[in-house]
């Protein structure tokens, strides 16, 4: 083997380490070998679809139809403890703090308005 | 007004006998004539406000900005169906411009009523065409649960307007605009003319829509074709802000203190749309969440019955017509492309 030196942020791969490489089982090694050889079917059947002159559609990709049907279609919520509380805290309870501040801080506003302290800050004419 | 009105009904006959090679280009071009008619609207004549026709439909400077709007929209709906709907058999090609140009119909004199009643039969009718054209013409299959949630939510939100409508036209004798604008701000009291005024607001608020009841919005305009998420975008939502404006104007001392619960669910809804619209995958999606947050900000801006806050509201609510039906033809014309609506 090479003598492979590593880099500080590049980790030796497994396969290239010389302590492993020589242990590696049959059937490890098969099955290695299987899941390279389905890879690159793959990659030959996206390459081939690629470089079709013919081709004028887009190249479908089953693994994003797959994600976006999951994120999209997901019937998965129950309300628990913890859901009700975060749909509480974020949904019910800001209702109500925005309630008590706009209340207050129009009454002020109101009540200056009324005792005639209220300065108005733009020179707005309808 | 009819000036306008006319050509929009003689569309129809355009529509149904125009030769099929010549369908879409003279269709295209009647409507943007009617667009161009429409422009005259914009000079202001009369200075006391309404400027009107006839009895039954007038245009102050509140609707006018908006009929310009849905007048020019329907052009830019047709051209932009042009391509999805050109496989289709010639008959459904027609019955579909045939119910984008009753939508534009029934706008056209909502937006021109003067009689709160003819607002609100037009404001129902306008469900209809986009009913069809939301189920009949749609993508995916979900589209029959959104057309459901559309039309359920907006008729459950409207009932209430109908009987408050009718309680006013007993107390007051009158229903038209031009006169209820100088009646008597009315005694509103008790639980009664609370649960009334309600009622004026819910059908505009769930059409705006408002965050609470905004469900329907999402799921209407991912599965609508283009054509239809452009006019609800940029019109149908619009119905709702200037329905609210106008029955505003009556409902004054007691909006006061009852405006709390819209205006703060306007606003958190701003931030509360906004942020899920981070979250999401599919294009349409993201501008429907959009539009939400902006109807959002144009009922803050209403509800507080302030005349900036009304300026406010009308501009934002054209800008939002164009530029939301701009982002709905940009994002069908990528689908077009890769029949994908995934933002990746």
């Amino acid at each position: 083997m090479a003598n492979y030196k590593e880099a500080p942020l590049a980790t030796r791969p497994k396969t290239l380490d010389p302590a492993e490489y020589f242990n590696l089982s049959h059937d490890y090694r098969r099955a290695e070998e299987k899941r390279a050889s389905l890879r690159a079917q793959l990659k030959r059947q996206y390459l081939e679809q690629l470089n079709n002159p013919h081709r004028k559609e887009l190249i479908e990709d089953p693994a994003l139809t797959r994600w976006t049907y999951a994120r999209t279609n997901n019937n998965y919520f129950r309300p628990t403890a913890k859901t009700s509380l975060i749909g509480g805290l974020f949904g019910v309870l800001p209702l109500f703090i925005l309630y008590v501040v706009f209340k207050t801080d129009r009454d002020k506003r109101e009540a200056k308005i009324k005792a005639g302290t209220y300065e108005r800050p733009y020179k707005l004419s309808t | 007004m009819l000036k306008v009105l006319i050509p929009t009904i003689m569309l129809f006959p355009t529509i149904w006998l125009a030769s099929p090679k010549w369908l879409w280009t003279t269709t295209t071009a009647h409507s943007l004539l009617i667009a161009s008619i429409s422009l005259m609207w914009l000079k202001w004549t009369s200075e006391a406000g309404w400027t009107s026709s006839n009895m039954y439909l007038a245009t102050d400077p509140l609707s006018t900005p908006l009929l310009v709007l849905t007048c020019w929209l329907l052009p830019l709906m047709i051209l932009a169906s042009q391509n999805h709907i050109s496989p289709e058999p010639i008959s459904r090609q027609r019955s579909y411009i045939t119910l984008l140009a009753s939508l534009q119909t029934f706008l056209i004199m909502a937006f021109g009523a003067t009689e709160i009643i003819m607002f609100y039969i037009m404001f129902e009718a306008t469900l209809i065409p986009t009913l069809i054209i939301i189920t009949r013409w749609g993508n995916q299959t979900e589209r029959l649960n959104a057309g459901t949630y559309f039309l359920f939510y907006t008729l459950a939100g409207s009932l209430p307007l109908l009987v408050a409508l009718l309680l006013l036209q007993q107390s007051t004798g009158t229903l038209s605009m031009l006169v209820l604008q100088y009646s008597q701000p009315l005694q509103l009291n008790s639980w009664g003319h609370m649960i009334w005024w309600a009622g004026c607001l819910i059908a505009f608020l769930v059409k705006m829509p408002l965050y609470g009841v905004h469900l329907w919005l999402p799921k209407a305009h991912v599965e609508a074709p283009v054509a239809g998420s452009m006019v609800l975008a940029a019109v149908l939502l619009k119905l709702g802000g200037y329905g609210m404006m106008r029955m505003m104007v009556m409902l004054d001392p007691l909006s006061k203190e009852l405006a709390y619960p819209f205006i703060i669910l306007a606003l958190w809804g701003i931030i509360m749309t906004g942020l899920i619209c981070l979250r999401q995958t599919d294009l349409k999606s993201l501008i429907a969440y959009s539009s939400v947050s902006h109807m959002g900000l144009v009922t803050g801006g209403i509800v507080i019955q302030t005349p900036w806050g009304f300026s406010g509201a009308i501009i934002l609510m054209i800008a939002h017509g164009l530029v939301s039906s701009a982002l709905f033809c940009l994002a069908n014309t990528a689908y077009e492309r890769t029949h994908s609506r995934t933002m990746m």
